[in-house]
């Protein structure tokens, strides 16, 4: 079957079915109620996900479905309506917005909706039979379509890119639009471009056509980029779509939602945040770096058994216990009770599996809940910022703080400490603003009622002063006080001087100290170490390793140093590097041994030579000069295959050397 | 300086270290020059490290004595030349950037007289650097210097003609080998320099490539010995098989990577999931479809029609459009319209193939990843697979990376002796080798049979008479006289032209005749088609020229003859083999 093209698969021997599906042992055992809990887990993430990431760009597809709508009555002869959407230079926005809205717009009858892309076709005529098949074919099987159309050309038979077709087809159906979206304009060929455009606003008397462009540049390329004519026949208007970073916080935010259980730990967060940002990818390779991670916690970590709360005792077998008892978080746990002389507590969580369980659950709940704390103090940060810098954009993304809170360095950071400062100076209304924030986020309750009281005291203290309509100062804010230098003794002396402060300014003062000291001591309460919750081990996953093989794989590197180094894949007694780095040996596969004398050899190869030294390489160990031609052709070969050599006529019997080691 | 040194060098050789081999040479020049003779050791050293004139006084003085020693050598013709060589051959005066300078600005000018010379300039060029290398480090470190001996060699070998042809492979050892531990960027401008690239002139005799059948039978009796560590590897993959099933299960599609032919694991991986679904779903059968990207020819066509096969139901499947966008779109509508009970596994070899890189076939191939009732199973070969998708395609694929190095050989991938061949640039497309045109002409009728050996026998014979006339094309053979030749021409000519420098008459020949090598070649091989018809004709093998040309198509078909126009545009018939393999035709077809 190794030379056939392709083949449907059927198995060579007629294997008995008992030999598959042997019941995994030990720990892997639970791997069936994993994938459960993890189906469940995960789709309630995935629904969360997709609500957010339906909701962003909602208000345009409305638009555009408003624009479609009007379109399709005005009927406005002339011109084709065109809805231009630009979306910056992000794929993935521009192809969810055309999915909803042709999502929406199937369910309206009488629309056709049909999305053609540059690869469609290279001329007119292709374009056109792709446009004409697409629309006219629609929610039809091949049968039909084939008697109807023989049914129909009673007269002449047309050709397949008329667009009389199109047009016969829209009478006899009653078709009130024609809706056509190019997704890639940039990537048309202008002129095509324009002459499809011209020729479709030709027959717009027949066929309500509409048009939506996706625009990754600018309104203005796209109108370089067109003839005279075509834009005569359009009739455009200008949407924008959100940008791709707007959705990578959307989505991060719903998988950071409180009522996960399964966590993303700061490390993975982060270089899955930064390849987003690094490479333009669509939000759908974010939510699978997401989705990958719970799916490596679920597959690969027994103990997340437990995140499941419905989990009975009685479905956990005894060795995932034994696992939770060995956990390093639990150790500390056991240290830390010993040291309170809980002994009798420690005894039930070794002897019991029942009261353990219910310690891993009040725990785990306990965990989740203190990292969503986590996430409600981000917010608190992020209040503050907005409020002490005055714009959106000095606002630090919710993510990036997320990943600074989890890996423990927020907490007594510089930068919560300079934003206490800079809110210590606010005059009053700055203040009431950033209390009023402060109370909108869902902070607790306690604090709640703290900050309202201060609330309220601030009130009463602006509506007393005596002339009111005058804000309040601080006496922290440095413009408040002025320096004053004076010499004493050929010695300069800088002194401070407090500006005439009112007895209400000093009150002030107070006030917002109380504020901030009451911000500061919850900041501190709650950005913990998440590494150093109970049971971390299970509801926190922030595993770098096999996400970032999965999704970013170095291909070249691995095939280099399968050849440069095969005892690293191998692990054979022969070839084991003894003594230091001497890397060649007759014992290597032959294809290691002809790629490291590759290595040495310059831009050019002489393959006699090659063959030569090859041949010392290997010695006589038992083979005749044949075979080791043999193996030599084989992986001269091999290394063509891998393009690592090609051929060159400057001289005869000469390979020349592509790639180079470690570039 | 070398024919004054030799013999310093050979006295030392003995009781000196390397390093003072160079020394005591110059002491003794200076010893003999007068002029110098009443410096103390100590001055003399900065003398001669200081100017350079100097040093060049001093060859002047002594010149005399040195031509009582060894002026058999050297030819008068080069005299000149040699004694103008000789200032910088000192190694006094090569330890002076000066006279570097000088020689380099020589070596440029030379450059322009002829190539031969070049690749000679290289060779000194690359010794000057080597030279002043090994002072910068004599000078740095006056401790070891082990390869001195041979160092200052080059100098004295570029000199002197006798010395040279008695040991040729020392050259090779002298081309300054990279040093250990350059940082990859650095090795790439190292082995790219200028003139860097010194390869030698040797050929691999041809008989030594194997053709098909010795390839194979060497390589089947061939046992690694690496196959028990080769199994581990591929027994450490088989344990991933579950994940990959939860993964594809999952929506994602796994891409693997790595050295190694991964067709073996793949297929294991098949058989896994074949039975794993069989059990799940007992009553229907489990759809695998399997797409081998390295056949020749495969098009994307067979690939949607086996896919077709699968999903659709039988009747439908007779009439599929023509279009590959059409078969898919109602494949894929078809399938999300009657989703079956588990997904399509479509495993693919060698995804990166040049078969499936063509401007559409991406596209479609993603498109049928991204549906979710397919998961698709890649594997791929090159290193660098990942240009071959761009973001648009990658959103498709959605693709996970797995490392799977097998170290298995790519039987089935790669046709070996082929790849080679096209590598070396040794011959056309052939099928099947002698057997293989055996096998056909088995099968052709006997008028045919005959009318291919009057083609070998006349092919045999034009080269025959005409051997230097014939290129490349009849290998083995051919290849081996002209080779040879050049082998032979490169020794008698190419030794003494590197040795004396200063005679471009000499040098100018290979070059001469180098060029006229390529127009030999040009003069095309094979039967004349208006000869071969005359003689088939002749020979009763057919009546007319269709019945000559049916019989002639039928060979083309088989890719047993190809047909080239010479420089006057008349068509010749050629037989793409080598001279031993038709010899061995004409002798089954006899």
């Amino acid at each position: 079957m190794e030379y056939e093209k392709c083949y449907a698969f059927e198995p060579e021997s007629a294997r008995p079915a008992k030999r598959r599906r042997v019941e995994p042992q030990g720990l892997h055992a639970s791997w069936r109620a994993r994938h459960e809990a993890y189906q469940k887990a995960w789709r309630e993430q995935k629904q969360r996900i997709d609500a957010e990431l339906s909701s962003i760009n909602s208000s345009t597809v409305l638009e555009l479905t408003k624009f479609l709508d009007g379109a399709a009555q005005s009927n406005s002869p002339g011109a084709i309506p065109t809805a231009v959407l630009s979306t910056g230079p992000d794929t993935s926005s521009r192809t969810s917005v055309i999915q909803q809205l042709s999502g929406t717009q199937n369910l309206l009858a009488r629309k056709v909706f049909i999305s053609i892309s540059a690869t469609t076709g290279g001329n007119l005529k292709a374009l056109l039979k792709a446009t004409i098949q697409k629309a006219t074919s629609r929610n039809e099987g091949i049968d039909d379509q084939e008697d109807d159309s023989a049914a129909q050309n009673k007269g002449a038979k047309l050709l397949n890119y008329d667009l009389q077709i199109l047009a016969n087809y829209v009478r006899e159906k009653r078709l009130q639009q024609v809706a056509i979206a190019i997704q890639d304009t940039e990537a048309f060929d202008s002129e095509l471009l324009s002459e499809l455009i011209e020729l479709l606003g030709c027959w717009l008397d027949r066929i309500p056509f509409v048009f939506l462009f996706t625009i990754a540049t600018s309104l203005d390329i796209l109108q370089q980029r067109l003839s005279k004519g075509a834009i005569k026949c359009l009739k455009g208007q200008l949407f924008d779509v959100a940008p791709s970073e707007d959705e990578v916080e959307r989505a991060f935010e719903a998988i950071t939602n409180p009522s996960t259980s399964l966590w993303i730990g700061p490390e993975l967060m982060s270089t899955a945040l930064e390849r987003q940002s690094d490479y333009i990818q669509s939000i759908g390779s974010f939510v699978g770096a997401a989705q990958y991670a719970y799916m490596s916690s679920y597959y690969a970590n027994a103990l997340s058994i437990f995140l499941d709360p419905a989990i009975k005792p009685s479905e956990v077998s005894a060795d995932h216990f034994e696992a939770l008892r060995n956990l390093d978080s639990f150790r500390d746990y056991c240290r830390g009770l010993l040291d309170n002389n809980e002994i009798v507590r420690l005894r039930g969580l070794f002897d019991s599996d029942d009261s353990l369980l219910k310690v891993v659950r009040a725990e785990l709940n306990r965990g989740t809940e203190a990292l969503a704390n986590v996430m409600i103090a981000v917010e608190v940060v992020r209040e503050l910022q907005l409020w002490a810098q005055g714009s959106r954009a000095a606002v630090t993304s919710k993510s990036k703080l997320y990943c600074q809170a989890m890996s423990n360095k927020l907490a007594g950071s510089s930068l919560v400490r300079s934003l206490l400062l800079s809110t210590r100076k606010a005059r009053s209304d700055a203040a009431m603003r950033t209390l009023t924030a402060v109370m909108g986020v869902d902070i607790p309750k306690n604090l709640k009622q703290q900050c309202a009281k201060i609330r309220k005291e601030l009130t009463d203290m602006v509506m007393n002063q005596p002339n009111t309509g005058q804000t309040l100062r601080s006496e922290d804010n440095i413009r408040n006080s002025t320096l004053r230098t004076t010499v004493v003794a050929q010695k300069v002396e800088l002194s401070k001087q407090k500006s005439t402060l009112s007895k209400q300014d000093a009150a002030y003062t107070a006030l917002l100290r109380r504020f901030t000291d009451l911000l500061d001591g919850y900041l501190n309460k709650t950005f913990i170490d998440p590494k150093s919750l109970l049971f971390h081990e299970i509801f926190l996953y922030d595993l770098k390793s096999p996400n970032r093989e999965t999704f970013t794989p170095r291909p070249r590197h691995a095939i280099e140093r399968a050849l440069a180094a095969p005892h690293d894949y191998l692990d054979c007694s022969c070839c084991a590097p003894e003594q230091g780095d001497v890397t060649l040996a007759a014992s290597q596969p032959a294809t290691a041994v002809l790629y490291q004398l590759y290595l040495e050899s310059g831009s050019l190869i002489n393959v006699s030579d090659l063959w030569q030294a090859f041949q010392a390489v290997l010695g006589d160990a038992g083979q005749t000069e044949q075979q080791q031609m043999a193996l030599f052709l084989r992986d001269l070969a091999e290394l063509r295959y891998l393009g690592l050599v090609k051929g060159t006529r400057k001289r005869a019997d000469h390979i020349a050397k592509v790639v180079w080691k470690g570039l | 300086m070398p024919k004054r040194r030799k013999p310093a060098d050979v006295e030392d050789a003995e009781q000196s270290t390397p390093r003072k081999t160079r020394r005591t040479g110059k002491q003794d020049d200076n010893i003999e020059s007068p002029s110098l003779a009443v410096e103390t050791p100590s001055g003399r050293k900065s003398i001669l490290r200081g100017t350079p004139s100097k040093a060049n006084g001093v060859k002047d003085v002594d010149a005399t004595p040195r031509s009582l020693r060894k002026v058999l050598f050297s030819t008068p013709a080069h005299k000149d030349n040699e004694g103008q060589q000789q200032g910088e051959g000192t190694p006094t005066a090569v330890r002076n950037d000066r006279s570097a300078r000088r020689k380099s600005a020589r070596t440029l000018q030379k450059q322009t007289v002829d190539e031969e010379g070049s690749v000679e300039e290289d060779v000194q060029e690359a010794e000057l650097a080597k030279e002043i290398l090994d002072e910068e480090g004599e000078a740095a470190s006056e401790a070891d210097d082990g390869e001195d001996i041979v160092v200052p060699e080059p100098s004295s070998t570029t000199n002197t003609p006798t010395k040279r042809r008695g040991r040729p492979p020392k050259q090779r050892d002298r081309t300054p080998s990279p040093p250990p531990d350059l940082p990859p960027h650095e090795l790439y401008f190292f082995q790219n320099r200028t003139g860097g690239n010194k390869t030698s002139s040797n050929t691999l005799p041809s008989h030594l490539l194997l053709n098909h059948e010795d390839y194979f039978a060497h390589i089947n009796d061939y046992k690694d010995p690496h196959e028990m560590d080769v199994k581990r590897l591929a027994e450490l993959h088989k344990r991933a098989f579950d994940q990959w099933s939860f993964e594809l299960e999952e929506g994602f599609n796994i891409c693997l990577y790595g050295y190694g032919s991964k067709r073996e694991l793949v297929m294991e991986f098949a058989e896994h999931m074949y039975y794993q679904q069989a059990y799940i779903h007992a009553k229907s059968k489990p759809k695998i479809v399997i797409v081998n990207g390295y056949t020749p020819g495969l098009t994307i066509r067979d690939i949607l029609i086996t896919l077709a096969g699968a999903v659709l139901p039988k009747a439908s499947e007779a009439k599929l459009p023509a279009q590959p966008t059409a078969v898919l779109d109602l494949v894929l509508t078809h399938l999300t319209a009657n989703p079956s009970s588990s997904a399509i596994l479509l495993i693919i070899h060698s995804l990166d193939h040049s078969n499936l890189r063509k401007a559409p076939i991406p596209s479609l191939l993603a498109r049928i990843a991204s549906h979710s009732h397919i998961n698709l199973l890649a594997t791929v070969d090159t290193p660098n697979f990942g240009l071959l998708w761009d973001t648009t395609l990658l959103r498709q694929y959605q693709w996970l990376y797995h490392d799977a190095t097998t170290f298995q050989p790519y039987r089935a991938e790669l046709d070996v002796v082929e790849e080679v061949n096209a590598l070396l640039g040794r011959s056309r497309r052939r099928l099947g080798g002698k057997d293989g045109v055996a096998f056909v002409l088995k099968s052709l009728p006997e008028n045919a049979r005959n009318l291919f050996r009057i083609l070998v026998a006349e092919q045999l014979a034009l080269a025959d008479a005409e051997p230097g006339l014939h290129g490349a094309s009849l290998e083995d053979d051919d290849d081996d006289s002209i080779l040879g030749d050049s082998d032979e021409e490169a020794a008698a000519q190419h030794t003494p032209s590197r040795v004396r420098r200063g005679r471009p008459a000499k040098k100018a020949k290979p070059s001469a005749k180098k060029a006229t090598k390529p127009s030999a070649t040009a003069v095309p091989e094979g039967v004349e088609y208006r000869t071969l018809y005359h003689k088939a004709v002749a020979e009763f093998v057919c009546s007319s020229e269709l019945n000559f040309r049916t019989l002639l198509k039928e060979f083309h078909d088989h890719q047993m003859i190809e047909s080239r126009k010479d420089a006057l545009g008349t068509e010749r018939l050629v037989v793409p083999f080598g001279r031993v393999e038709l010899e061995g035709m004409l002798e089954e077809l006899a």
